[in-house]
């Protein structure tokens, strides 16, 4: 079959989330003609619908709003520039001619984009993924799907829970459940340190006397047909159950916050080249990945704690997919950006040689105090980049930028 | 001279950077640190003295349980005011249609601050724009 008979795009804007709508306004912004978003949920807004807590716009629009409102303003703007955004359509697959299979309202069609962008966000790790031992019961929910419970469907969850993982999700729904009249018996995490930002634990624990107890977990679930309780207990620093440390905590809900994973079923099925260590596409620094003409943003290319920084990567892959719709290809040999000393991941990962004021994000292992960030020349030793930090914490995505035009391999370190 | 100084170290919560704020209460007042900008100040004279908070939740619209209006308030209120106001935000069941920023109490329990929408509810339940 010929795959020219398909209505064919500029821009396809895989999700409709902060990226996604980001993504479609600067592709339109850029000069694309046909921009098309294609959102498998019946509103726009992703995970923003649910998120109805305050903190959001700060730096998108200069004030803080909540998710609900910062979707609907940025569907507004979608709106406002005749971006055609399609709801209830969910991308079956996704070739690397791009192609596209699509279940839609109208019934199952295929279409073509010059260029695609990866926006459809991520997922929450499972009480499988994390292999907590025990019954299985009723009562025990991810983060966010409780989030959706509560506030998109009034549902009341249970009336005493425990809450594993410091996730911002996490937090945030320890504060939600307390309004809700739930008792929320505290907060666990496997690590040493929270995984969540500091305002969340200050205003979603702290005000409410929530406890929060740090290297320890939940070693078992109990209860037959609904959670009766968990025990928790202590962790060495290996992250290993200290015997002997176990104690029940009667709760009948247990919400687990354990981290998020970039949902790239699309990407695989594309043939993009995806980074163990961020879970996302290997991008360069037009946030294409190893599939020409396929760009990604979000949350589906890394794990964004502020949306403001996905609507952002949004705006910029957009516009970059619109030039490459266009036929305008960046050109230039690739150069290689790598984490070195207490860096995790870097991004892009890679940049074409001459490649001047980049964005770079990046995220640190641990906790690090007086820490000076470098990126350095792997063949000059040239510091292409260097800033001091009074502190630094893993849960904080950072965003730099290198000035020098880029010649070279770089590896981006941080030194305390 | 012998001058009382207390210390507290707290997270700026005012933006999701989070600056780590050290504040000394010396008998001359109090002296801020560690502010990416200038609004750290403010927050932490005020999280030490009489802290403020924002609160959101969300309410069924009138004859429905399921169709349901996330609502926040139009400016920060001091944290004690927030169980008081979630307790009147309880009795109310707004009527379709509400849009996104409409007044739902005006200034509620006379704090000066109002409960509004955070988002808009058509005036009859669609399949384009419900969840």
């Amino acid at each position: 079959m010929k795959d020219d008979i398909f209505p064919l795009y500029d821009v396809v804007v895989i999700g409709g989330g902060p990226a996604g709508l980001a993504a479609a306004l600067g592709a339109r912004r850029a000069g694309a003609g046909d921009v098309l978003i294609l959102e498998r949920e019946r509103r726009l807004g992703g995970i923003l619908n649910q998120c109805i807590h305050d903190g959001f716009g700060l730096f998108l629009y200069n004030e803080t709003i909540t998710g609900p409102e910062y979707a609907e303003r940025l569907a507004a703007d979608v709106d406002r520039e005749g971006i055609r955004a399609e709801t209830g359509a969910m991308v079956l697959d996704l070739t690397a001619g791009r192609l596209l299979r699509v279940n839609s309202r109208s019934g199952y069609r295929l279409l073509r984009a010059k260029s695609v962008v990866l926006a459809m966000g991520c997922r929450e790790r499972t009480r499988d993924m994390i292999e907590i031992p025990g019954t299985r019961p009723a009562g025990i929910f991810t983060a966010g799907s409780a989030q959706n419970l509560v506030n998109l469907q009034n549902i009341r969850i249970g009336n005493e829970a425990v809450i594993l993982g410091s996730g911002d999700i996490g937090l945030i729904m320890a504060r939600r459940l307390t309004f809700e009249g739930m008792a929320v018996k505290g907060v666990f995490e496997l690590l040493p340190w929270t995984s969540g930002l500091e305002r969340n634990v200050r205003q979603c624990l702290l005000d409410f006397g929530i406890p929060l107890e740090l290297s320890s977990t939940v070693v078992e679930v109990r209860g037959r047909d609904r959670v009766s309780g968990v025990v928790v207990a202590r962790v060495d620093e290996a992250l290993r159950p200290v015997p002997g440390s176990e104690r029940e905590v009667k709760c009948d809900t247990l919400l687990l916050s354990v981290g998020l994973i970039p949902e790239n079923e699309l990407s695989k099925r594309a043939g993009v080249e995806l980074s163990p260590l961020t879970g996302g596409a290997v991008v360069d620094e037009t946030f294409m990945t190893s599939v020409p003409g396929i760009f990604s943003c979000g949350n589906v290319l890394q794990i964004h704690d502020v949306a403001d920084f996905a609507s952002h990567e949004g705006f910029a892959a957009g516009a970059f997919a619109a030039r490459f719709a266009r036929g305008e290809l960046p050109a230039g040999d690739k150069v290689r950006l790598c984490p070195g000393r207490n860096v995790r991941y870097c991004l892009p990962q890679t940049a074409r040689t001459g490649t001047a004021g980049l964005d770079l994000s990046f995220r640190v292992t641990r906790p690090l105090r007086s820490c000076r960030v470098t990126a350095v020349g792997r063949n000059s030793g040239k510091t292409y980049f260097g800033k001091k930090y009074g502190r630094l914490l893993p849960s904080e995505l950072q965003r730099v930028s290198i000035r020098p035009a880029i010649e070279e391999d770089l590896e981006v370190a941080c030194h305390e | 001279m012998n001058e009382r100084i207390s210390v507290d170290r707290l997270a700026c919560i005012l933006c999701p950077i989070g600056c780590e704020l050290e504040i000394r209460r010396t008998d001359r007042g109090l002296d801020v640190q560690g502010q990416q900008c200038e609004k750290g100040i403010g927050f932490a004279t005020e999280e030490v003295l009489y802290p403020k908070r924002n609160l959101a939740t969300s309410v069924p619209v009138k004859g429905s349980e399921t169709r349901l209006v996330s609502v926040r308030l139009s400016d920060r209120v001091p944290r004690e005011m927030i169980f008081p106001i979630l307790a009147e935000i309880e009795k109310l069941r707004p009527e379709a249609p509400v849009r996104r920023g409409q007044v739902l109490i005006a200034d509620v329990l006379g704090t000066g601050v109002d409960v509004i929408a955070t988002r808009t509810i058509g005036s009859e339940r669609s399949p384009r724009s419900d969840p």
